[in-house]
């Protein structure tokens, strides 16, 4: 009796952990109770509709960026109705995203496999360090922008970018530059473009990569003077009064509380933007009509008022571009990173 | 708002019914995450952060919080039984337990995890609520050489956790480095050893390791050795109960490592891995019968279960005070405050002092049901061990396998949990001790990343371990611990001549 007790115990432990497996591939938010079913074939959507459960691919591990990017987006198109078919978020962690790039490229021509992409996109095949790059891929729709900050300690001696660059120029070798990313890539490359606007010699940046929010322990310590990350990781620590913004990479200032205080490269001066994209994209040869679709589908869910109640909770900024918009955009992005990188010597041979 | 107007809504939050029947949920879910190798919190909390889409927050953030600290407690149960760790904090716990279990003390054995797990749990939760908002400079205090000279006093371990021959423990040290550099080097973005593969662009996985090294060794030894009548105890599971003797025993473990594992989680990225290692190294250093350790020591599994639970409430100081994750699953929940509008920080404790104190006075209650929880099962559980032994093995492999497919749902993992499997078997049939590869593994990415931070930093001078008071305190200590052993022995052989 006992025996079969331990039997059913362990079966039920078993499916647990299928449940919890399958849950990771399958989330997609609250169920479909939500969404109320309404218009599912609109005129203008096309001749194109999906046929099965959409997945999208966050190159990344669960809670960053790429991942919490298609988590929101996939719950604003279940609960919104904007989408009625399941979407489920799948992490393809490895490589920077070249391990979920490699798998999304294997299924050419499938209008159900979509992921989330940001400017790693065009660094990392720059690098070498990925055999597929932005062409090898059918862009869909960019979604939002989001920049990068550079915060220095609250007591350090500089308190603006041109104090900061003015002595780089001077003694290089004294200031250190903390990221997360390795070298030749965003936290790093972003850096390196506002700093080479202002005259700095680029190839004399000393940049360490901390991974795990090692940057900011480390500014707030002073092993590192410079850290050099996005908006939104630099607000709570503003407003506690350790770290100063110096700068932000945007165009014009940002908006809301603490972030319309960052002042842009801009008006100090320096005539340069980084811009950090995030949207989405489906493999090589994808349907005219299935891109159509889809273009259609994010401009909605841009407009909708749920997405924008979440931008303004992760602190982004609207950026809708179409698929055609979005590839040239992207074939300029990897121009002038191309020149970057030559520079620094880290381009791939 | 004062601090202790913050402490009383905390508990005002922690005790309302909704919170204690969510902790509950979220203690059950995290002893068993933790139990089935591989099925680690971070992906718990990750799967869970949708469906709290609308709850309170607090509530929400109580609940993960119990899934994160359940998981440790309950990965102590395989790692004891089977020698396959739920969760890496719990690998030390195998270099004890399962021997114990082995002798026919499995139910001695959880209940002394149990138990140590509690006391780690709640003393260092006095601690984070005595000290979480001073602590958060302390959690910010080490810098990459700090971090470097840390993980040298780790290493010198190696030679504590050998049987035998040292050159065989330093060799598999060398192999446990040399498998930690596989993949990106975050340094220069280079490939190393990836032969061009992209399944190894990230490196190999913990667990993948630890459970080749453990689980499917034990298990290839099994099958080996299946007409060995000795093992045949291992049937017994014992009597639960834990005599005056047991608790005397427990009491020095449990009293330093709650404290030791407290602070060593409290440093982002250090965690309860290392601290489980280092207590149960330090433990053994300082015990009288070191030769007890690896045979089933009641200190040397006291130690290790104190110091990871203690280290998970170490990991929210910088968490809840900075808004710093020092581990994966922090890193996870940092996300899960995010998306429930909830903005982690130096500001938390005043913006939000109901969840700030809310999550903290809800651990008391947590550990409190996972003791109860847990006491009664484990008769339950070291059942396990009278299954048949074909079946128990096949159970065995066949949870490392699932645990390591939802690493990343890649079967190229699985082949290297093979591989791991058949290399781990080979070093026991040669002698080779797994704990200071899987020790090297641990502590290798780390020394050497923050070893090459530090030379950036100091453009290339070595003098910044020696001008950094944390990393020329800790060199020391590290020299000492090596050179002390050494004189013991010169000593005592000069003696006998």
């Amino acid at each position: 009796m006992k025996k079969y007790l331990l039997l059913i115990m362990l079966a039920a432990l078993m499916l647990f952990a299928v449940a919890c497996s399958s849950g990771d591939e399958e989330t997609s938010g609250t169920s479909n109770d939500a969404s109320t079913k309404e218009s599912t074939d609109d005129a203008s959507s096309g001749d194109w509709t999906p046929e099965e459960s959409i997945e999208i691919v966050a190159p990344a591990g669960a809670g960053g960026g790429w991942d919490t990017t298609a988590r929101m987006a996939a719950q604003v198109f279940t609960e919104e109705g904007i989408i009625d078919e399941n979407i489920g978020v799948v992490n393809k962690e490895g490589g920077g995203g070249a391990v979920g790039w490699a798998y999304i490229a294997g299924f050419e021509g499938n209008a159900h496999k979509l992921f989330v992409a940001s400017p790693p996109l065009v660094f990392i095949p720059l690098n070498g360090q990925s055999e597929y790059s932005h062409e090898d891929f059918t862009p869909l729709a960019n979604l939002i922008a989001d920049y990068a900050a550079f915060a220095v300690r609250d007591d350090a001696e500089w308190d603006n970018l041109n104090d900061l660059f003015e002595d780089m120029k001077e003694d290089p070798e004294s200031i250190t530059v903390v990221g997360t990313s390795s070298p030749g890539s965003m936290d790093h490359m972003q850096f390196v473009q506002i700093a080479k606007a202002a005259g700095v010699d680029i190839t004399k940046i000393k940049y360490v990569s901390a991974q795990d929010a090692g940057g900011l322990t480390q500014i707030l310590n002073g092993s590192a003077d410079v850290y050099s990350t996005g908006v939104a990781e630099t607000v709570e620590q503003v407003k506690a009064g350790n770290i100063k913004v110096l700068g932000v990479t945007s165009e014009e200032r940002l908006e809301g509380e603490i972030l319309e205080d960052f002042p842009t490269a801009i008006e100090q001066g320096i005539d340069e933007t980084f811009i950090n994209w995030r949207g989405f994209f489906g493999p090589a040869n994808m349907d005219p009509a299935a891109v159509a679709y889809y273009e259609e589908k994010f401009k909605e869910l841009s407009d909708s008022d749920a997405f924008a109640e979440i931008r303004a909770q992760f602190g982004w900024d609207e950026l809708y571009m179409n698929s055609e918009e979005y590839s040239q955009f992207l074939d300029e992005q990897r121009e002038e990173v191309q020149v970057l990188l030559d520079e620094l010597g880290l381009a791939k041979q | 708002m004062g601090s202790l107007e913050g402490i009383i809504t905390g508990f005002q939050t922690a005790f309302s019914i909704e919170a204690i029947f969510f902790v509950l949920l979220g203690v059950f879910a995290g002893t068993i995450i933790g139990m089935l190798p591989g099925l680690g919190p971070i992906s718990a909390i990750a799967v869970m952060i949708p469906m709290t889409f609308g709850m309170d927050a607090s509530i929400a953030l109580i609940m993960m919080a119990g899934v994160y600290y359940g998981a440790i407690f309950g990965g102590s149960t395989s790692s004891i039984l089977l020698n396959a760790p739920g969760v890496s904090g719990t690998v030390a716990t195998a270099f004890d337990g399962y021997p114990m279990a082995q002798q026919g003390k499995a139910g001695k054995a959880l209940a002394i995890a149990a138990i140590s797990s509690f006391v780690g749990g709640t003393v260092s939760v006095i601690l984070l609520m005595l000290l979480a908002p001073a602590l958060s400079s302390v959690a910010i205090s080490f810098g990459p050489p700090a971090y470097f000279a840390l993980m040298v006093l780790g290493l010198t371990a190696i030679a504590s956790l050998s049987e035998g021959s040292t050159i065989k423990a330093l060799i598999s040290a060398v192999a446990g480095f040399m498998v930690v550099t596989i993949g990106i080097d975050p340094q220069t973005g280079t490939q190393r050893f990836t032969f061009g593969n992209i399944n190894l662009l990230e490196g190999l996985d913990f667990l993948v390791i630890a459970l080749g090294l453990f689980a499917l060794a034990e298990v290839c030894s099994l099958v080996l050795n299946r007409k060995d009548e000795s093992i045949k105890n291992a049937h017994n599971i014992g009597s639960l109960k834990l005599g005056k003797k047991d608790f005397k025993e427990m009491s020095g473990p449990m009293s330093r490592h709650s404290i030791l594992g407290f602070i060593l989680g409290v440093l982002p990225g250090a965690g309860a891995t290392i601290a489980s290692f280092i207590a149960y190294i330090t433990e053994k250093k300082i015990s009288k019968k070191p030769e007890e350790f690896g045979k089933g020591s009641v200190k040397g599994l006291a130690a290790p279960e104190t110091a990871n639970n203690a280290a998970t409430s170490g990991a929210f100081v910088p968490l809840l005070s900075l808004g710093i994750p020092g581990s994966g699953t922090t890193a996870v929940m940092l996300g899960a405050f995010l998306v429930l509008g909830v903005q982690p920080g130096p500001m938390l404790m005043t913006d939000r002092p109901e969840i700030f104190w809310g999550i903290i006075a809800s651990m008391y209650i947590g550990n409190i049901f996972l003791l109860i929880l847990n006491l009664p099962l484990i008769p339950y559980f070291a059942k396990i061990l009278k299954i048949p032994r074909p079946l128990l093995i096949s159970l065995v492999i066949m949870f490392s396998m699932i645990g390591v497919y939802a690493i990343s749902f890649n079967t190229f993992d699985l082949y290297m949990l093979l591989l791991f499997g058949v290399i781990g078997f080979i070093m026991r049939l040669f002698a080779f001790p797994a704990p200071p590869f899987i020790l090297a593994f641990i502590l290798g990415g780390m020394l050497e990343q923050s070893f090459r931070q530090s030379l950036t930093i100091s453009n290339g001078s070595l003098m910044i371990f020696i001008t950094n008071p944390i990393s020329l305190a800790l060199l020391i200590i590290s020299l000492l611990s090596f050179v002390i052993p050494i004189i013991q022995q010169l000593r005592k052989t000069k003696q006998r001549g």
